[in-house]
């Protein structure tokens, strides 16, 4: 039996290396595409700011809390939400089919278009229906369908998926598209963008007027009218309302919302936020058997077939029943998550998503959608940096979802390597010591600067493109006690969380902290027992070790006994702030984990409130450029203090970099796993870093501090990376 | 109903203009003429006129006939395949999007709107409103929402190949809005 247990976990091991392996290579792949690096690359880049633009005069935050209420109140009354719905449509002569799983849906419109006799069917964008793979039975059927929104098109010749939710063939150059409409149309196709248009018109236009069937995707379905709304920019989406006797929608339960007028507050966001469009150039609604033209030679005109498939299978309804998951529903499918993912910006949805959904939301459509498989695959491309959640129109957690489906892929396939370091990590002693033998064994010096190219044991692997640091010979543990803290007038007591970078790498800015709080009267204690904060093991979804730090570090960190808590590295705050989420309510370890969260402050923001800010400083001219740590400005909220206390410290002058808050690409053990894709965006950071000519980048995190001094080192650029505590200790000749 | 303000117009017009549509004021009395000249601008030769009491009153029909353009006001569906232009009335326009909105089930309107390679939307000025959100209130007002409703915003348009913008796909390559003067 043993021997059995084991086979299934080495295949299932197996397996899980021969995904990750061929995802490795989708990624080399994907960067090697360079029609995908520059058109997804400057659409990515661009979008921020014309997404702003297109929400001059509107509301975003006050809108996104307009969706999440009426979307979540359609979730709450989903059954009559289908019900009312049906009764509506039905009332004005349409036809609902309601289907409990893809299957039956499917099997209803392969009845359907066989019992019409539909020969041709021209269908206008529909993710739902792929999740039926309609095309594909259909066209086995012997049925033609034409896909007719361009992107849709050409990826139906190409024979491929879409590499982006809302713009699917971003992956082909006008090139590839003159090749492939010179195959279909059997006639010379020039690689002129607006030819090629002309072309699309032309070979769609016969489509359009011969078809049998229409098929269209809903954005949004109102219950109590039984309307659907389709936003169109090409026109097809019309064209196959208008034509065509029989019109069939397929939407998913998701699409509903009670009122018509609820509707406006999606189309608002819907636009902006997915093409930078104040609104698009068509909105069409159609409720219940519309009128079209039966006979075009008579004029005769009556009502259409108007038929609705809802589909309601099992996936749907498991994300409505997991608490965590079912704010999933108020997605409206604008794709901005997509748009500012700096992952997705340069490996695209064919990488980072499935046959059918792309990027951060689409990660978790696939997970209860299309293929649990892919879902664990991609899940762990994100850099959990929480861009994505500042323009999400329906303001979804989607970093804490990807993180949850992390945790559920780890307790349902355990990596034992993985886990193996995870639980090194958490088993203090043996981390500790892992690390000290680290800081002998390691290489010496390169070029005479600190940093090695090869970091031993489970930390190999992170240095392609950049150079990481040194581990240190004497770890910060072991230099604290020989620290002398002069305080005249002692104000309070401070207890410092170091973290990994700060009792093994960075020890001098360990250093710093004390003696910038020791300035302003505080008394900082440095307990010997901490461990690991449990970030590296809370990302890679492994939950049991997560909590298990977070034990040793409430004994070990005794917030009672202090005022405060300070940590120069946000992601340690961050994970901080989580631990009460790992004990139950009422129990004494959730009580002790919420004075130390309570407790706990990031460097920057503590030491402003304790009154550190100061017109002080050497006067010496220094160009400063600040680089925001994702955890920092996202999670915790802190942007201002760090710039008002390098601002206001003499000599220093602040120029702002472009994208300052775009992360650096270390996110923690993300370097590790996809160290191709983090080392771009790091690139990407290198020279928004080097346009600003700074002397200087400051930071606030050590995780960001040891990625950007790596770039810039193996670039040779002698640019310093400097922690603000560090800065103000110097500065204010502290040290 | 009151005439729209020069304020709202030029709102409504700059809205337009700035998505790839054109925009013009005519008055009741002129408006045959306004459309026929704007279809003989670009050499329009035929097009698909859907009838209303605005249209009739106001005499477009004969104005474009005399102005030598085959104009079909039946069988829509089948001359809309082949004409160039196509005119119908919206009825109500949004000034702050440059939006033309449909309130009809009138298949005819809706072939005229999106078959033809250039589309004329005539709007009452009293009909365009400031704002996207009073349309909507207005909208869900309604007795019955009627079997179709559909917002217009300029010509059709893509940006699927290689992110570039490029006007006129499946729908009109170009749009006219004329804002006629009520009174």
């Amino acid at each position: 039996m043993a021997v059995l247990v084991d086979e299934k976990v080495r295949e299932e091991q197996e397996l899980q290396q021969k995904r990750s392996s061929e995802l490795k290579q989708e990624i080399h792949d994907a960067l090697d595409n360079t029609t995908l690096a520059r058109t997804l690359g400057n659409f990515c880049k661009t979008y921020p700011g014309r997404r702003l633009k297109s929400y001059e005069g509107i509301d975003f935050e006050g809108n996104r809390e307009k969706i999440k209420e009426v979307k979540s109140y359609a979730a709450d009354h989903v059954d009559e939400m289908i019900e009312k719905f049906t009764t509506n449509c039905e009332k004005r002569g349409g036809h609902v089919f309601h289907a409990h799983s893809t299957e039956e849906g499917m099997e209803f419109i392969r009845q359907l278009v066989k019992e019409k006799g539909v020969k041709t069917i021209v269908k206008s964008k529909s993710m739902a229906s792929e999740e039926l793979k309609f095309n594909h039975v259909l066209g086995d059927d012997g049925v033609l369908v034409q896909e007719t929104d361009l992107g849709e098109f050409i990826i139906a010749l190409e024979g491929n998926t879409p590499v982006h939710m809302v713009m699917p063939a971003l992956h082909l150059n006008k090139e590839q598209v003159a090749d492939l409409f010179t195959e279909y149309t059997k006639v010379e196709n020039k690689p002129i963008i607006s030819e090629e248009v002309k072309t699309a018109r032309k070979v769609m236009r016969e489509k359009f007027i011969t078809a049998d069937m229409g098929v269209s995707g809903a954005n949004v379905a109102v219950a109590e009218t039984g309307t659907v709304f389709t936003m169109t920019n090409e026109g097809n989406g019309r064209m196959v309302g208008t034509l065509p006797k029989i019109h069939l929608y397929i939407f998913g339960i998701e699409k509903f919302v009670d009122k018509f007028e609820d509707a406006r507050y999606i189309f608002k966001s819907l636009p902006r936020n997915g093409t930078c469009q104040r609104i698009t150039s068509y909105i069409s609604m159609y409720t219940g058997a519309n009128e079209v033209v039966l006979d075009k030679e008579t004029d005769e005109k009556g009502p259409k077939d108007f038929y609705c498939v809802i589909l309601d299978d099992p996936g749907r309804r498991a994300i409505l029943a997991e608490p965590e998951f079912r704010q999933m529903y108020e997605c409206i499918r604008c794709g901005a998550c997509l748009d500012v993912c700096p992952a997705f910006a340069l490996v695209g949805g064919h990488v980072f998503g499935s046959n059918v959904y792309t990027g951060g939301i689409g990660t978790m459509l696939t997970h209860f959608l299309v293929s649990d498989e892919r879902a664990e695959q991609i899940q762990n491309i994100c850099l959990q940096c929480g861009r994505c959640k500042e323009v999400c129109a329906a303001g979804l957690q989607i970093p804490e979802m990807i993180m949850k489906l992390r945790e559920k892929s780890a307790e349902e396939h355990p990596n034992n390597i993985k886990k193996f370091a995870l639980d090194a990590v958490s088993d203090r002693k043996l981390f500790h010591s892992m690390l000290r033998i680290a800081s002998v064994a390691q290489a010496p010096f390169t070029k005479g600067q600190p940093f090695i190219r090869h970091l031993p044991m489970f930390l190999s692997g992170l240095t392609e493109g950049r150079s990481f640091p040194n581990i240190a010979k004497v770890p910060f543990r072991d230099i604290f006690p020989t620290m002398i803290q002069k305080v005249p007038e002692v104000k309070g007591n401070i207890a410092m969380f170091g973290g990994c970078l700060l009792d093994f790498v960075y020890t001098d800015l360990a250093q710093d902290v004390i003696l910038d709080l020791n300035s302003i009267g505080y008394k900082v204690d440095f307990p010997m027992d901490q461990a690991c904060c449990g970030c590296p093991a809370s990302n890679m979804g492994d939950v049991e070790n997560a909590r298990k730090e977070a034990e040793i570090n409430i004994e070990a960190m005794h917030a009672e006994d202090y005022d405060y808590i300070v940590s120069a590295c946000p992601s340690c705050t961050h994970q901080i702030r989580q631990y009460p989420t790992f004990f139950e309510e009422g129990t004494e370890m959730h009580k002790r984990a919420v004075t130390l969260a309570e407790k706990t402050f990031d460097f920057a923001k503590l030491f402003v409130m304790l009154g550190g800010l100061a017109d002080e400083g050497d006067g010496k001219e220094l160009k400063v450029t600040y680089h925001d740590s994702c955890h920092l400005k996202r999670s915790l909220g802190v942007f201002q203090e760090q710039r008002d206390l390098l601002s206001h410290t003499k000599g220093v002058e602040i120029v702002e970099m472009q994208d300052s808050d775009q992360c650096c690409g270390f996110g923690g053990s993300y370097s590790v796993l996809y160290p191709e894709i983090s080392a771009p965006i790091l690139a990407n950071k290198i020279e928004n870093i080097k346009e600003t000519c700074a002397d200087c980048v400051a930071v606030d995190c050590p995780g960001c501090m040891m990625q950007i001094r790596g770039g810039l080192d193996a670039r040779d650029i002698p640019m310093e990376v400097k922690h603000t505590a560090t800065i103000i200790a110097e500065k204010r000749g502290l040290r | 109903m009151s005439m729209i303000t020069d304020e709202l117009y030029e709102c409504f017009k700059t809205n337009l203009e700035a998505v790839g549509g054109s925009c013009v004021r005519s008055s009741k009395a002129e408006l045959g003429k306004t459309v026929a000249n704007l279809f003989k601008g670009i050499d329009i030769a035929d097009a698909c006129l859907v009838e209303s009491p605005l249209f009739a009153e106001a005499g477009v029909k004969a104005a474009m006939e005399a102005a030598g353009i085959e104009t079909h006001t039946d069988h829509i569906r089948l001359h809309g395949e082949t004409d160039k232009g196509g005119i119908s009335e919206a009825q109500y326009g949004i000034a702050e999007l440059g939006t033309l909105v449909q309130v009809s089930d009138n298949i005819d309107a809706r072939i005229a709107a999106i078959m033809p390679e250039y589309y004329i939307g005539v709007v009452k000025g009293s009909a365009i409103v400031p704002e996207y959100d009073e349309m909507f209130f207005k909208l869900a007002q309604l007795p019955e929402i009627p079997g179709f409703m559909g917002f217009i915003t300029g010509p059709s348009r893509t940006a699927d190949i290689e992110c570039v913008s490029t006007i006129g796909v499946h729908g009109p390559l170009k749009l006219t809005a004329i804002v006629v003067d009520d009174e």
